[in-house]
């Protein structure tokens, strides 16, 4: 059962991103312990979107929103940390 | 009304309320809307008129300060969230947009009703703000006033504007959605109507903008009801911090309100003029770079906030180059009335001012995203004058001009032509005579937000006064004669204007299900001059298809 | 005999189904832009106040955090199965899965009470005018975060609400349900449940796990 194992290869994989995470956030190393938890988080969201959410299975169309919502968040951030 | 016709109308469905309140039919969909937000509008223009005549001496002898400031805040609520945000989308781009793609129905009909529901409740809340003593912050809630000082109904009127952002969500995912997926076989992206283009943009920035409004909200509330301090500086908030969220909403807000007009206009020129609308492709993308270009310069609104000079100069510049797709709009349209047959129907006037007074105050719009100038004219009524000459003298005349122009298909009745150009003509000169004197006030120095003023100022203020009131005759007479020729208006043919586009090649007004035959396309949009047509006024079905 | 279609503007069951998954995905698209406003607040806050939160961060309990976020991973888990099995036709495989979902999702919420209470009765909780008591250093600022740490767990815990009470609703409503219309309903809430996943997969790093 090809899905299933998919599936559950994909939880195993967020289970062990997250000791990853928890685990990295106990050593010292400065400004990169943020850096790397949202790298993780950022593979984790990779993990759920595509097998969870079948982000790239599902044709054209959800990909063109993540894409929009992506460039707008960018956006928001980027001018407003000019401000500062 | 004869009876052929009355069976096969989307009217003659039903006619107790039940057929209306439980209705999924995206027709009558809009005319929930459009009577709720005429109610709107005549509220919030009945706010605007008390302030107009509070202002025709220049001492404060009608109103007190203290309602004064709750009468400009509740105007701009109301006619911002209540009116001009969901005016064309909800109305007329809900009963056009799945005719103009040869659909049945937007692709989620009970969602759409829901919008309205979602809206009307959103609506009680601030309705209940203003009998139970209005709010004071002006329409932009701008921190700490709101949080910490300001003692109108701040939470109830926010979170009526919040409730009123799922409505607009929800209608923004409809019309993404629909434009997507129901077009009908031929109609290509670039044989949409700009309409739908600009439709469709809209849709983009109230789904992408709208729940940043929605957190700065819910902030707000968050901080007034449960005391978190995230705006308020002895708490280690930020109030700047409001502004830059606010207005990455307000600013592209100000496009949902205007590209459905552009879109509005783009119908009505070419058809008037019997011309194909001069660079369609320019004007589609010009719309699509609007609704992102205009997020890009929302910091034009905080240049004396206190962000710093790089920021001021680098949103400055950006400021400038949305004008760039507005402009190529602009010449496009002028030069679509070159060498055209043109005629003055009622719509056609609306057009054409919408296309001299959006010129005029987007001009203004270009000292204001100049830094030196904003600072000296930034808060006084420059601004005012500014916004109006856009979101009154564009957006409200595209409105008319649309509303005009598709009232034939949306009630099978013509109104009164002599009265529409009678009324058009007022509401131009009460616009301008309302509105110029405001940028001379401006730039001699009056504040915003005042309700006394030096002696000085009392010539244009009164000219200004004046101008309300011719202004509201101009917007009542449209309510009269249009009511009237709900009961006695002639019958409309199904194309009454000889216009291209999917929605005149079925009755007026349309069957239920939009089209007894669904439509298939071969043609560009604006096929103008529709040969065949010139001497049929009627049924060109044979003709197109 | 229904029609398969519930919306009459389609002609197609698959063609509304795309547009279904379509509409949830730029619903998830507005999701983003109003989590990332608040994690914009967040994120000045703690470019400002950085040592203060640092700080303040530690009194967060990490251990019912990774528990949480193993939870709600959990979760998603169950719902990705509910949807493999919705679209293999088996029905009660399903139904169990969305149950498992739903019940996960009231774990959840009884762990997050769980900590609510405990910052409750030791006086880290800024709001409803409850008092506030923090020996660290900088207590200003580590009531800021404080402030922010209660607001956007509120605000995800209330999307976990929205999420569980509709599971509750299809599953309610499942015997009547047609076929046709029960894989796009576990196909939209789907979407849902996994996006509100993703952000406590970003709350949880931001928030409790601040240079341990």
């Amino acid at each position: 059962m090809s899905e299933f194992r998919k599936l559950t290869l994909a939880y195993i994989g967020l289970l062990a991103l997250l000791a990853l995470t928890v685990g990295s956030s106990f050593l010292a190393l400065g400004g990169f312990n943020s850096a790397l938890n949202l790298v993780i988080a950022a593979a984790k969201t990779a993990v759920i979107a595509i097998l969870f959410m079948h982000l790239a299975s599902d044709g054209v169309l959800p990909r063109l929103a993540v894409a929009a919502a992506g460039f707008w968040l960018m956006i928001l951030f980027g001018l407003t940390l000019i401000g500062q | 009304m004869s009876s052929d016709l009355a069976s096969a109308s989307y009217l003659a469905e039903g006619a107790g309320p039940r057929s209306w309140l439980l209705t999924t039919d995206h027709k009558r969909v809009a005319w929930l809307y459009f009577v709720s937000l005429t109610a709107f509008f005549f509220l919030g223009g009945t706010f605007a008129v008390l302030m107009r005549i509070e202002l025709a001496t220049p001492a404060g002898d009608l109103v007190s300060d203290d309602v004064y400031n709750r009468l400009f805040s509740l105007h701009g609520i109301i006619m911002v969230w209540f009116f001009l945000v969901p005016s064309i989308p909800a109305t007329l781009g809900n009963f056009l947009l799945p005719l103009m793609i040869g659909a049945r129905d937007l692709a989620f009909p009970r969602l759409n009703l829901a919008s309205w529901y979602v809206f009307m409740f959103g609506s009680l809340f601030a309705l209940a703000s203003v009998v139970l003593g209005g709010v004071d912050t002006g329409w932009t809630f701008y921190t700490p006033l709101s949080t910490l000082y300001a003692n109108g109904f701040v939470s109830t009127a926010a979170f009526g504007v919040f409730i009123v952002g799922f409505s607009t969500i929800m209608t923004g995912i409809n019309f993404i959605v629909t434009v997507h997926t129901l077009r009908a076989p031929g109609l290509t992206w670039f044989r949409l109507p700009i309409f739908v283009w600009t439709l469709y943009a809209t849709s983009l920035v109230m789904v992408l903008a709208t729940p940043v409004l929605a957190a700065s909200l819910i902030l707000i509330v968050l901080e007034r009801v449960f005391g978190i301090g995230i705006f308020n500086p002895d708490l280690g908030g930020d109030p700047l911090l409001f502004q830059h969220l606010f207005w990455f909403y307000s600013h592209p807000a100000v496009y949902i309100m205007i590209l459905p007009g552009m879109g509005v206009v783009s119908e009505v020129l070419p058809c008037f003029s019997r011309r194909p609308l001069f660079g369609y492709k320019a004007v589609a993308l010009a719309s699509m770079a609007i609704a992102v270009f205009g997020f890009l310069v929302w910091g034009h609104h905080m240049f004396v906030s206190g962000q710093s000079a790089y920021a001021g100069v680098v949103f400055s510049f950006l400021s400038f180059c949305v004008a760039i797709p507005s402009a190529i709009k602009v010449f496009n349209w002028s030069l679509t009335l070159r060498k055209g047959e043109i005629s003055f129907e009622t719509p056609m006037l609306y057009a054409l001012f919408f296309l001299a007074l959006f010129t005029f105050g987007g001009l203004a719009g270009l000292f204001l995203a100049a830094l030196a100038i904003d600072v000296h004219v930034h808060d006084t009524y420059f601004v005012v004058a500014h916004f109006h000459y856009i979101m009154v003298g564009g957006m409200v005349t595209a409105y008319m001009a649309g509303l005009h122009f598709w009232w034939p298909k949306l009630t099978g009745r013509m109104y009164s032509e002599v009265w529409g150009r009678i009324a058009a003509a007022v509401t131009f000169i009460g616009f301008n005579l309302t509105f110029f004197p405001q940028y001379v006030l401006g730039f001699l120095g009056m504040p915003r937000r005042y309700h006394t003023y030096p002696p000085e100022f009392a010539f244009w203020h009164i000219l200004s006064s004046a101008g309300a009131v011719v202004l509201a005759i101009g917007y009542l007479m449209p309510l009269l004669y249009l009511a009237w020729s709900l009961f006695r208006g002639a019958q409309a043919p199904a194309n009454p204007w000889r216009a291209t586009g999917l929605e005149w090649q079925t009755s007026s007004p349309p069957p239920a299900h939009n089209f007894d035959r669904m439509p298939t396309v071969t043609r560009p949009a604006y096929d103008y001059p529709m040969k065949g047509l010139t001497e049929k006024r009627s049924d060109p079905v044979e003709d197109l298809v | 005999m229904k029609s398969p279609t519930t919306s009459i503007a389609f002609d197609r069951p698959a063609r509304e189904t795309a547009a279904d998954s379509f509409a949830m995905w730029v619903l998830i698209g507005s999701e983003v832009m109003l989590f990332g406003a608040i994690l914009l607040v967040f994120m000045f806050a703690r470019l400002s106040y950085g040592d203060a939160f640092a700080g303040a961060a530690k009194h967060l309990s990490l251990p019912l955090g990774t528990a949480n976020t193993v939870v709600l991973i959990t979760s998603s888990f169950a719902m990705a199965l509910a949807h493999m099995y919705t679209a293999a036709r088996r029905w009660r495989a399903a139904g169990w899965a969305l149950a498992a979902t739903a019940l996960l999702g009231v774990v959840f919420l009884a762990i997050k009470a769980t900590e609510y209470a405990r910052e409750f009765s030791e006086g880290l909780a800024p709001v409803l005018g409850a008092p506030f008591i923090y020996k660290g250093p900088d207590p200003v600022h580590a009531e800021f975060f404080f402030g922010l740490y209660f607001a956007m767990t509120s605000l995800h815990a209330l999307h976990l609400i929205c999420g569980v009470i509709v599971i509750g609703g299809i599953l309610a409503l499942w015997p009547r349900t047609i076929e046709a219309s029960r894989f796009r309903r576990v196909q939209a809430i789907g979407l849902y449940w996994h996006f509100v996943d993703i952000v406590w997969v970003f709350l949880f790093p931001v928030l409790y796990l601040i240079n341990r």
